[in-house]
């Protein structure tokens, strides 16, 4: 036994006690927010963003809008007075997420019998019946609009496709594929540095990869004017949308 | 600017208009103004009274107010005449499913020329112009050996009072005093801008029941936080379906 320098009795000292991670509790504290909430750098007044939040808020709490990034593949129904059971189903893989507060909207492209289709919905319309995701996957870039100028098996889903299985609540996966494109001309000169895709396998001569790095612009990531630091705001924004959805 | 659904999928986009510390100014009656109905000058956001002169401030001190940003007039019947000084206006005073026209200043340009001013169409720009594509070419003709009043130049263009006449009003927020106007408005963002009942011959008789002579805030009636016209799809409602 443990004799102390004092000669007094060795006060009895209880074991550490063991720490439970609950991987429970590690799995709620994966934030997403969604990013049409972040307000843009502008004069417009502070007010104006929280009421637009309150009526997005109080949308989702009737209509449910998954988490969801460029590249996933989702289905859309959408109230149609023209169609036959006045709803229209879409499957397409999201290229891009624009717009901010009630106007967000999202690209979703797809091939249909040869033909490339691309519809863009806005998130909080009211004749969005149901959005829902069928494959989850995020890829290396936030815009693919150069799908356009890729061979089409890149841009074709099945219609009917059933919605993969999603194991853990854990990390969205990130698919590193490299897509092969159609011979040029391209809608846009993506290999500049300026659209900065690394989802393409350029198959161009390296003369013309170091032609087009003549447009790179080194500075642009040291000017200060252009940082816009949005993580307070995401931080604040996200602590206030959380709370009342839990309500 | 926001985007505004109605019941059947519609979509409109929408002006935020905020009421901001309006009060009434001072009564000018028909005989002493000289027009064909009484005024009431009514000032708007509150500001600092330390820019002004004296003279300036003695509106604000005779109704007890503090200094407003901006003071405009509006024709008045004498049936409508609200005491100054003592009642606030709210954005209550307007109703939705109301048509509307609003008055502001519109974004100054500077001075610029007659192709962004006028919409001229200018010159070619190549096969042999010489130093000639944004001008205003002949100004006049021969036979009248001047040139007429009011001829379209150049000058200084913007920052001149304009109106939009006949918008809808789809929506009122009473705790943040908000008017949700339809379409767009002149002005730049955060400027201040005049609302008044519409004076279009079509919707003369919209006004249903307004709140005669304004709406007063410690009265009987007790609104909810948001009045929405008819036809506006609000977000608590589920999606919409055609049956």
């Amino acid at each position: 036994c443990r004799s102390s320098g004092d000669g007094k009795p060795a006060k009895f000292q209880p074991p550490p006690k063991p720490v439970i991670i609950d991987k429970q509790k590690q799995r709620e504290e994966r934030r997403f927010l969604s990013p049409e909430f972040i307000p843009p750098r502008g004069r417009t007044d502070p007010l104006k963003f929280y009421i637009e939040r309150k009526d997005m808020i109080q949308r989702r709490k009737v209509f449910n809008i998954p988490e969801f990034y460029v590249g996933h593949v989702l289905a859309v129904t959408t109230a149609d007075p023209y169609a036959n059971e006045k709803t229209n189903r879409f499957v397409g893989i999201c290229i891009q997420r624009g717009g901010k507060g009630l106007g967000a909207t999202f690209v979703l492209r797809n091939v249909i019998e040869d033909q490339g289709v691309e519809i863009c919905y806005e998130l909080y319309n009211p004749r969005i019946q149901a959005i829902e995701v069928l494959k989850l996957e995020k890829r290396l870039d936030d815009n693919l609009m150069y799908l356009r100028d890729a061979l089409p098996e890149y841009s074709t889903f099945d219609v009917n496709m059933k919605p993969v299985s999603r194991l853990d609540h854990e990390e969205v996966p990130v698919n590193k594929l490299q897509v092969r494109m159609k011979p040029k001309p391209w809608s846009k000169r993506w290999e500049r540095p300026k659209y900065n895709i690394k989802g393409i396998k350029f198959e161009l001569p390296e003369k013309k990869m170091k032609e087009a790095q003549k447009w790179s612009q080194p500075w642009l990531e040291f000017d200060m004017l252009r940082e816009y630091d949005t993580s307070k705001l995401e931080d604040k924004i996200w602590h206030e949308v959380s709370e009342e959805l839990k309500k | 600017m926001m985007p505004i659904w109605t019941k059947s999928g519609k979509k409109h986009a929408v002006t935020l208009l905020k009421v901001q510390d309006c009060h009434v100014l001072r009564y000018i009656s028909k005989e002493e103004s000289g027009g064909k109905t009484s005024k009431l000058l009514v000032g708007g956001k509150n500001a600092s009274p330390f820019y002004k002169s004296e003279s300036a401030m003695e509106i604000f001190k005779e109704a007890g107010v503090p200094r407003k940003q901006k003071v405009s007039t509006f024709n008045v019947t004498d049936d409508a005449i609200i005491k100054p000084g003592s009642t606030p206006l709210y954005a209550a005073h307007f109703r939705p499913g109301q048509f509307v026209d609003v008055t502001a200043k519109t974004i100054g340009k500077g001075f610029q020329g007659v192709m962004k001013r006028w919409g001229f169409k200018g010159q070619p720009a190549s096969h042999g112009q010489t130093k000639t594509h944004r001008r205003p070419g002949a100004i006049s003709t021969n036979k009248a050996a001047k040139v007429y009043r009011g001829k379209k130049m150049p000058g200084k263009m913007g920052n001149i009072y304009r109106t939009s006449f006949g918008l809808k009003v789809w929506r009122i927020n009473t705790v943040h005093n908000i008017i949700y106007v339809n379409g767009s408005v002149p002005g730049h963002t955060n400027c201040l801008v005049k609302v008044k009942d519409s004076k279009l011959p079509t919707y003369k008789d919209c006004n249903k029941n307004p709140p005669f002579p304004t709406f007063f805030a410690d009265g009987d009636e007790k609104l909810p936080e948001d009045l929405y016209d008819e036809e506006v799809f609000q977000f608590t409602d589920p999606s919409v379906t055609y049956a």
